[in-house]
C-alpha cells in the first residue's frame, strides 16, 4: 500500500521534473533553541546568528534557487520540549534538518529522536562530551574544550611562567563541569600544581568566599571555566580582594559580556577560542558589521557560531539534489553534509567524525583550529607570542 | 489511521509528559488529602529516576523491575525522613520538604556515579505508551479504593482536625506516615517512567520548581476529587503547546492562568458540585 | 585571611538580611509567603537600572523610582489578588500558589520587554572606592550595604515596637479578627505593608544589583530561596529573625566555603535549614508564630 503510493509520488515527481524546468522551493530549516528562561541569553543570539545568514543567502537568491525557510521553535531549555519540538519539526513541519538544542542538556534528550528519525541535528552550541555519540545524525560545529584548552594553557603557562595555579568553576552547569574536567586533565598532562579548586552553582553572584581563600594560596594563575557573566564578575570581585595574577579561561569567556561587565578587570587573560570579534579574517568583519546593523548589539560567540553553522548547511545544500521525497533528501543531506569546508566568521571549518566510546558509528564533530587571545585594554587581541 | 500515525509520531512524547504529570499530581494529592503539603514529590521522582536510570544501565535488569526500584527506592527514603519531618505542620512542612528536596539536588550534583551536573545520557528508551496508561489506571483505582476504605476516612480525619482525630484513637502519626511513603512511591515510579523516554536526566529537573509544579498541578485542577490533580496535570501539560504561539510571552499567560484560576475558582477547576449548578443553570435559561 | 572571611560573610549576610525583611514582614502581618518577592525585587533593579540609563538620574533618586515602582507593584498584587482571598477567606496555600503565578507573569513580561542578557549598572553611577583596613580589602559598597540592612531593619523595627502604627500592626499579626474589632484599619493596614515590602525589596535590588553586577530578569529565585531559608532560620515574620537569619547563613556559607569545600555552601545553608526545622521547628531565634488562617 505504502510502497505503491511512494513509488505513485515518485513517478509523479519525476515526470514534473523532467517537463517543466526546475521551481524554486522553500526549503525548510527548522531552528529549535531555547528563547524564553534562562538558557534564553544564547537562545536568542543563536536564533540571531541563524536569522542573519538566511536572510544573506535568500536576498543572494537562495541555495540553488531555493529560499531558506527558518521554522523557529522555542525549547525553553527543557529536556521534554527539546523532544516535543523535535518531533513537531520532523513529522508535523517535515523539516529538512533541525539546527539546536542551545544546551547540551537538550541535545542529549532531543538527539536520540532525531538520530532514529534519520534527521540531521546540528547543534551550534553543544560542548559536552558524547553529544555526537548519540549517532550518525548529530552534527556540530561548536568546538569542543578537549580542542581548545591544551593550547591555552601551554600558552598562557608559556607566558607567564607560570608555576601553579588556582582552579575555579562553576559545578552545576553542564558546560562549565565538562570545561572542568578537561582543564584538569590538561594541568595533569602539562603538570602544573593546582594550590586550590574552588566551586560556586548557577545564580551565584557572591564569589568572595572562594576568591579570598584562592588568593590564600598565591597562585601565578587562576583558571576559570565559567560562563562570561560569571566570570566577569569573579574577575571584578578578585581585584577588588587585590588578586593580581592573570586569569585563563574557557570557551564560555568568549563574549564581548566579558567586557562589558569587567571593564579592565580582566587584562592579561588567556582565552582560547574559535571566534572573536577581533579577528581580522573579511568573513567574519561582514558578519560583525551586519550583525550589529541589523540587531544593534555586539554579536557573540554562539550568534557566530549559528550563523557559521547555516553557511555549513548552505554549503551542503548546494551538493544535494532534492528529489522532493523527504527521507532521501535527509539521508542525501546528511551524506552531503561532513564534505563542507567553508571560510566562516569562526575562520576556516570542517567536520571530522567523531570518536564514540563502543565503537558505534558516531556524528561530526568540529575540526577547527582554536586561535588564542590576550586580552588587553579590554579587548580580545590575537597573540602573538611576544 | 494516516491521521493517528502523524499525530501520535508528533505527540507521543506530549502525551507522555501528560500521564508522568497525572502520576505525580497523584502523589501529591496523596499527601494533601491527608491534611499534610510535603513538597517532596519532585525529589522523590528524582530519586526515582536516578535509581531506575543508574539500575538500566549498569546492571541491565528488566524493566519492571527497574520500574519497581524506581518506586521503592524514594518510598524507603520517605520513610527514614518520615518520622521526624511530619512532626512540622502547614508551612513548616512544606518548608521541611522544600529543603530536604535541595538536599538531595546537591547531593546528585555532587555524586560522580550519577554523572554529576552533567547528568546521565544515553538512557534506553523502555517506557511505552500502554506502561503508562497502565500505571495511572493503577493509581486511579488503588487510590479511588483507598479513599473509600478506612484509611480514607482517617486521611479524612486527620485533615479536618487532627486533634479530633487523635481522640478518636487514630494512629495519626502513623497514617501520615503512610501517605507521605505513598506518595514518594508514586512519585518514584514516576520519575522511573520519564528516565526511560526522555533518554537523558539531570539534576535541575527535580529541584524547587518542578516541586512547585506540582503542587500548582493538584491546586489548579482542585484537590476534592481524583479527577482533579489528574485535570490540572493535563492542562499544565498542554497550555504552554497550545500557546506556543506566543513566544516570548507565553509564560506570562501560564502565570496569569494560575492566578485566574485561584480567584475565580477556589476550589479548582473541577469541582463536581458547581459544575452540576453550571448545567442545571444553563438547562433553565 | 579569616578578617577578610568575617567581613564577606557580613555583606553576604546582609544581602540576604535585605532581601527577608520585606519577605519577613508580609509573612508577619499577612501571614502569607509571598513568592512573588524575587520578581519584586527584580524589578526594582530594573526600574533603577532603566533611570539610571536613560534619564541619568542621580543614583538616589533611581533608588527612590525602585522603591516606588516596586511598592506599587506589591500594593496592586495585594489590591487584586490577595484582598479577594482574604475576603473569601482562602486556606493560607492559596495565597502563596497566587504569588507563584505573580512571579511568572512579571518575570516573563520583563524578559519579554528587557531582554534575557545580564545587564549591570554603568561603571559611573558608584565609584568603586575601596580601601584597606590591615589585610582586608573593604569596598564602600559594601560598607554601604551592611550599613542601609542594618539601618532598614532598626527603622523597621523602631516603628513596630514604638509607634501606633507598629502597635497596629503588631496587632494584626496576633490576630486580624481581634484587631479589626480593636477599630484598626486591617485591610488598610495590609496595603500598607504590602507596599512598604516590596518597597524594600525593591530597594534591596538596587544594591544587589550594584553589588554584584548581574541584573537579569531570573535574579530574584535564587536569593528567593535563600530568603525561604533566612526566614525560617530567623523565625518566620520576625524582623530581628530576618537580620540574625540572614547574617547566620551568610556566615554559614561563607565558613563552609573557606573551611570545608566550596562545594559545600548550599548543601550547608539547605542541610542547615532542614536540620534546624526538625529540632526547632520555630526557627532558630523566632518564638512559635501559629495563627489558624
Amino acid at each position: 500500500m505504502k510502497l505503491t503510493r511512494t513509488a505513485l509520488l515518485l513517478t509523479a515527481l519525476f515526470s514534473t521534473v523532467a517537463s517543466l524546468p526546475v521551481m524554486a522551493a522553500d526549503i525548510k530549516i527548522g531552528v529549535t533553541e531555547a528563547l524564553t528562561g534562562g538558557a534564553a541569553q544564547y537562545g536568542v543570539p543563536i536564533r540571531n546568528g541563524f536569522q542573519l545568514a538566511a536572510d544573506e543567502i535568500n536576498a543572494k537568491g537562495g541555495v540553488n534557487g531555493n529560499k531558506i525557510q527558518l521554522v523557529i521553535e522555542d525549547e525553553q531549555g527543557k529536556k521534554e520540549e527539546g523532544i516535543n519540538v523535535f518531533k513537531k519539526l520532523i513529522f508535523q513541519d517535515k523539516v529538512l534538518m533541525i539546527f539546536g538544542p542551545t544546551l547540551s542538556n537538550s541535545m542529549f534528550a532531543a538527539g536520540p529522536v532525531a538520530n532514529a528519525a534519520k534527521t540531521v541535528a546540528f547543534g551550534t552550541s553543544n560542548t559536552a562530551n558524547g553529544i555526537t555519540d548519540i549517532g550518525p545524525y548529530i552534527f556540530r560545529n561548536s568546538v569542543m574544550e578537549s580542542d581548545v584548552l591544551p593550547v591555552t594553557v601551554a600558552t598562557a603557562v608559556k607566558h607567564y611562567k607560570v608555576k601553579q595555579v588556582a582552579v575555579i568553576y562553576g559545578n552545576d552547569d553542564a558546560f562549565t563541569k565538562s570545561g572542568y574536567d578537561v582543564f584538569k586533565k590538561v594541568l595533569e598532562e602539562q603538570k602544573i600544581p593546582v594550590t586550590t579548586t574552588e566551586t560556586y552553582v548557577k545564580g551565584d553572584v557572591d564569589f568572595k568566599a572562594q576568591l579570598t581563600k584562592i588568593k590564600g594560596t598565591n597562585p601565578d594563575a587562576v583558571v576559570c571555566s565559567c560562563l562570561a557573566e560569571e566570570a566577569a564578575n569573579i574577575m571584578l570581585q578578585a581585584r577588588g580582594l587585590g588578586i593580581k595574577a592573570p586569569f585563563i579561561g574557557g570557551n564560555g569567556f568568549n563574549s564581548p559580556k566579558l567586557f562589558e561587565i569587567s571593564k579592565l578587570a580582566g587584562e592579561g587573560t588567556f582565552v582560547g577560542s574559535p571566534w572573536s570579534n577581533a579577528n581580522p579574517a573579511p568573513a567574519n568583519k561582514n558578519f560583525v558589521a551586519a550583525y550589529q546593523k541589523k540587531y544593534g548589539g555586539e554579536p557573540n560567540q554562539f550568534a557566530a557560531q549559528a550563523y557559521d553553522a547555516m553557511y555549513v548547511a548552505a554549503a551542503a545544500l548546494k551538493d544535494v539534489k532534492l528529489s522532493g521525497d523527504l527521507a532521501a533528501d535527509r539521508e542525501a543531506l546528511k551524506n552531503a553534509l561532513p564534505k563542507v569546508s567553508i571560510e566562516g566568521a569562526t575562520g576556516p571549518f570542517k567536520f571530522r567524525p567523531a570518536k564514540t566510546k563502543d565503537g558505534k558509528p558516531g556524528g561530526w564533530d568540529a575540526d577547527q583550529k582554536p586561535f588564542i587571545y590576550q586580552v588587553q585594554g579590554g579587548k580580545f587581541t590575537l597573540y602573538t607570542g611576544k | 489511521m494516516e491521521w493517528f500515525n502523524d499525530f501520535w509520531s508528533t505527540y507521543s512524547t506530549l502525551v507522555f509528559t501528560v500521564g508522568v504529570h497525572m502520576l505525580l499530581a497523584l502523589s501529591i494529592w496523596l499527601t494533601l488529602s491527608c491534611g499534610l503539603l510535603s513538597l517532596a514529590n519532585a525529589a522523590f521522582m528524582g530519586i526515582g529516576a536516578y535509581v531506575s536510570a543508574l539500575l538500566t544501565l549498569n546492571a541491565g535488569w528488566a524493566f519492571p523491575t527497574v520500574l519497581l526500584a524506581g518506586g521503592i527506592a524514594p518510598a524507603l527514603v520517605a520513610l527514614v525522613i518520615g518520622a521526624p519531618v511530619l512532626r512540622l505542620s502547614g508551612v513548616y512542612l512544606a518548608m521541611a520538604t522544600l529543603a530536604f528536596g535541595e538536599v538531595v539536588r546537591i547531593t546528585v550534583l555532587n555524586l560522580d556515579i550519577t554523572g554529576g551536573p552533567e547528568g546521565l545520557n544515553g538512557i534506553p528508551l523502555a517506557t511505552e505508551g500502554w506502561h503508562i496508561a497502565l500505571l495511572l489506571l493503577l493509581a486511579f483505582y488503588g487510590l479511588a479504593r483507598l479513599r473509600r476504605s478506612k484509611v480514607g476516612r482517617a486521611f479524612e480525619a486527620i485533615k479536618e482536625d487532627e486533634i479530633a482525630a487523635r481522640l478518636m484513637g487514630i494512629n495519626v502519626n502513623r497514617y501520615k506516615l503512610l501517605a507521605f511513603v505513598l506518595g514518594g512511591f508514586i512519585a518514584g515510579i514516576a520519575g522511573a517512567l520519564n528516565a526511560h523516554f526522555t533518554f537523558f536526566i539531570s539534576p535541575r529537573e527535580y529541584g524547587f520548581e518542578p516541586a512547585v509544579d506540582i503542587l500548582t498541578m493538584a491546586v489548579l485542577g482542585g484537590t476534592g476529587s481524583l479527577v482533579g490533580p489528574a485535570l490540572g496535570a493535563g492542562i499544565l501539560t498542554l497550555l504552554p503547546e497550545l500557546l506556543r504561539f506566543l513566544h516570548d510571552f507565553r509564560s506570562l499567560v501560564n502565570g496569569a492562568v494560575l492566578v485566574l484560576v485561584v480567584l475565580f475558582l477556589p476550589k479548582g477547576i473541577w469541582e463536581p458540585r458547581r459544575i452540576r449548578a453550571f448545567f442545571r443553570k444553563g438547562g433553565q435559561a | 585571611m579569616l578578617e577578610q572571611q568575617l567581613l564577606n560573610a557580613l555583606t553576604l549576610g546582609s544581602v540576604y538580611a535585605l532581601f527577608a525583611l520585606g519577605f519577613t514582614l508580609v509573612f508577619g502581618v499577612l501571614a502569607v509567603i509571598n513568592l512573588s518577592h524575587g520578581a519584586v525585587f527584580m524589578v526594582g533593579s530594573y526600574v533603577a537600572l532603566a533611570l539610571v540609563t536613560q534619564l541619568d538620574a542621580p543614583l538616589w533618586a533611581a533608588m527612590l523610582g525602585a522603591a516606588l515602582a516596586s511598592g506599587g507593584l506589591g500594593l496592586l498584587v495585594d489590591v487584586l489578588i490577595l484582598k479577594p482571598l482574604r475576603v473569601r477567606n482562602a486556606p493560607h496555600l492559596i495565597p502563596m500558589i497566587a504569588t507563584i503565578g505573580v512571579a511568572i507573569m512579571v518575570t516573563s513580561s520583563s524578559q519579554g520587554l528587557f531582554g534575557a542578557e545580564i545587564r549591570r549598572f554603568p561603571e559611573e553611577t558608584l565609584p568603586a572606592a575601596d580601601f584597606m583596613v590591615g589585610a582586608v580589602h573593604v569596598r564602600v559598597l559594601e560598607i554601604a550595604i551592611v550599613a542601609i540592612a542594618f539601618l532598614l531593619m532598626a527603622v523597621l523595627f523602631i516603628t513596630l515596637k514604638r509607634t501606633q502604627l507598629g502597635r497596629a500592626l503588631r496587632a494584626i499579626a496576633e490576630s486580624p479578627k481581634a484587631a479589626y474589632l480593636m477599630g484598626i484599619n486591617v485591610e488598610g493596614l495590609f496595603h500598607v505593608t504590602s507596599f512598604v515590602a516590596a518597597a524594600l525589596g525593591g530597594i534591596a535590588g538596587v544594591l544587589i544589583g550594584l553589588d554584584f553586577n548581574a541584573i537579569t530578569p531570573q535574579m530574584g529565585q535564587p536569593i528567593l530561596h535563600k530568603g525561604i531559608a533566612v526566614i525560617i532560620l530567623g523565625g518566620m515574620g520576625d524582623i530581628r529573625g530576618a537580620l540574625i537569619g540572614g547574617l547566620f547563613l551568610g556566615f554559614a556559607e561563607v565558613i563552609s566555603k573557606a573551611y570545608l569545600s566550596s562545594q559545600m555552601g548550599d548543601a550547608v545553608a539547605f542541610g542547615l535549614l532542614f536540620l534546624i526545622l526538625l529540632v526547632r521547628p520555630s526557627g532558630l531565634f523566632g518564638r512559635v508564630l501559629e495563627r489558624k488562617a
